[in-house]
């Protein structure tokens, strides 16, 4: 898959709401019609979705939380905020 | 039993069946709850925390029009106190920017609209009432707010065809989520559905019109297109199946395992006025009945399918059955089948204008005496009426 460029900023729609679920304790997205439960790399990822963190420092963060390389878990984060996207749970850019 | 009862997701909060609009299409029921009757502002706060503590994540005012009860705002406000994400499902009208201001400051996630078309005159004649111009300025105002927008329109025979249209309106007014769905034939839609059942050649036109916009709006605006199920061989996995994610209240305070369960007369359902909502959704003879698939007939029962669909929609059963535990007979695999398959034929010559028949619109309780039947003639008589006025 193809990466998204390195210094977009990607920011969560205001249609989509975190918080954290009653039943479970865990965090979830809402959104029209739908719910999307996070893992903790999920929530990691949709916590810097805030429009001023580009996707290389979202790779960086997250390649020094879980000790790993940046080019190992890049595709993983792009395929993570293309889930996103495809859900229109990120602004799209202008 | 009630150990079988899973986490339900989503609460449709039908607060009113006052409706400015008389859409023939509409699957409320025939007979419907007037104002007298409707819960307190108290009860339904109840409602929402009780649903918010079963696991609910989502709750959708509608009705009716839920902007004829002018408590909405702080019903919004208990929704969001308990952790909801509300969403109202409107047809705008009674919408000004004060109340959209108060909606939005008291916590509302998101709005619906309902477009009847994308032309104002085929849309007022559908919604028996002129509404559309007010509708495209509330979608609008909705958008400066940056309030998260979706519309919706009900597909039939007289305005599936202008499909790419509507695609194109709903674009040009920022929505977010389009939802097209063709009608689904219960109460009104059911009395009318020889003359809103789109012909096989218009389905087969607006299936491809619509998977081209899923794609080319992939990230910009969600499309969802929902099928007759009168052409399909198989049935709609109903509610994602009965008693297991969505819980509907209607204005009286029933607990329905659907929005349109009503048409299964031989059900019996509980009121939150008695019981709570937890024990209506555990352990009530309505929401048990249909409750997984151990209780489905022949041929579901054997049927590869059953966990796909779970025997379809109750509903439809027992509206062309007659009998609500029976096989959905949109299945190819029902004896009854052929009741519908006849029915589809039959209305495959049929003329795709309004004016071709004798529609009924539906109309609020005891509005212009009972049993009075408006059909689109009388229906623009009204209009004209109303604009004389």
């Amino acid at each position: 898959m193809q990466l998204p460029s390195s210094d977009m900023r990607p920011k969560l729609s205001p249609r989509a709401r975190v918080q954290t679920d009653k039943v479970t304790g865990k965090p979830v997205v809402l959104y029209p019609e739908g719910v999307l439960m996070l893992n903790p790399t999920g929530h990691a990822i949709v916590s810097l979705c805030t429009g001023e963190v580009t996707f290389r420092e979202i790779v960086e963060k997250l390649a020094a939380r879980y000790k790993i390389s940046s080019d190992e878990i890049s595709p993983q984060v792009a395929e993570y905020l293309n889930r996103l996207r495809e859900r229109n749970l990120l602004e799209s850019e202008k | 039993m009630n150990s079988a009862a899973p986490r339900p997701f989503s609460l449709l909060a039908e607060i009113t069946h006052r409706c400015p609009l008389h859409c023939p299409y509409c699957s409320n029921p025939l007979q419907l709850a007037a104002q007298a009757g409707e819960l307190t502002t108290e009860d339904w706060k109840r409602v929402l925390t009780e649903a918010s503590e079963l696991g609910v994540l989502h709750v959708g005012f509608s009705g009716g029009e839920p902007l004829q009860r002018p408590d909405l705002t702080e019903l919004v406000a208990t929704a969001r106190e308990a952790g909801l994400y509300s969403n109202l499902i409107t047809s705008s009208l009674g919408l000004d920017r004060q109340r959209l201001e108060d909606l939005k400051r008291a916590g509302l996630d998101s709005i619906q609209i309902s477009f009847q078309s994308d032309e104002e005159s085929l849309a007022d004649k559908i919604a028996g009432v002129s509404a559309h111009g007010r509708k495209l300025q509330a979608a609008q105002m909705v958008r400066e707010s940056g309030m998260p927008l979706t519309i919706n329109t009900v597909l039939h025979r007289a305005n599936i065809g202008r499909l790419e249209q509507i695609i194109l309106l709903a674009e040009r007014l920022g929505a977010e989520r389009l939802e097209l769905a063709n009608t689904q034939y219960y109460g009104w839609a059911f009395k009318n559905r020889a003359l809103l059942l789109p012909t096989r050649a218009q389905i087969e036109e607006a299936i491809p019109i619509a998977s081209a916009a899923k794609k080319r709006l992939l990230g910009k605006m969600e499309v969802l297109f929902v099928a007759p199920d009168y052409y399909s061989d198989r049935p709609k996995p109903c509610m994602n199946g009965w008693g297991q994610k969505y819980i509907t209240v209607n204005p009286i305070g029933e607990v329905l395992p659907c929005p349109t369960a009503h048409e299964i007369k031989s059900l019996r359902f509980d009121n939150v006025r008695e019981k709570s909502l937890a024990w209506i959704w555990k352990e009530s003879e309505a929401f048990n009945r249909f409750r997984g698939t151990e209780w489905l007939p022949q041929p579901c029962h054997d049927c590869e399918f059953r966990e796909a669909d779970f025997g379809g929609c109750r509903c439809q059963a027992a509206l062309i059955t007659g009998d609500a535990a029976v096989t959905d007979p949109a299945c190819q695999f029902s004896p009854h089948r052929k009741t519908l398959t006849e029915f589809v034929e039959a209305s495959q010559n049929g003329e795709s204008s309004l004016n071709a028949g004798e529609l009924v619109f539906r109309q609020n309780a005891g509005s212009q005496g009972k049993g009075k039947i408006i059909t689109a003639k009388n229906a623009e008589n009204t209009k004209k009426q109303k604009a004389a006025d």
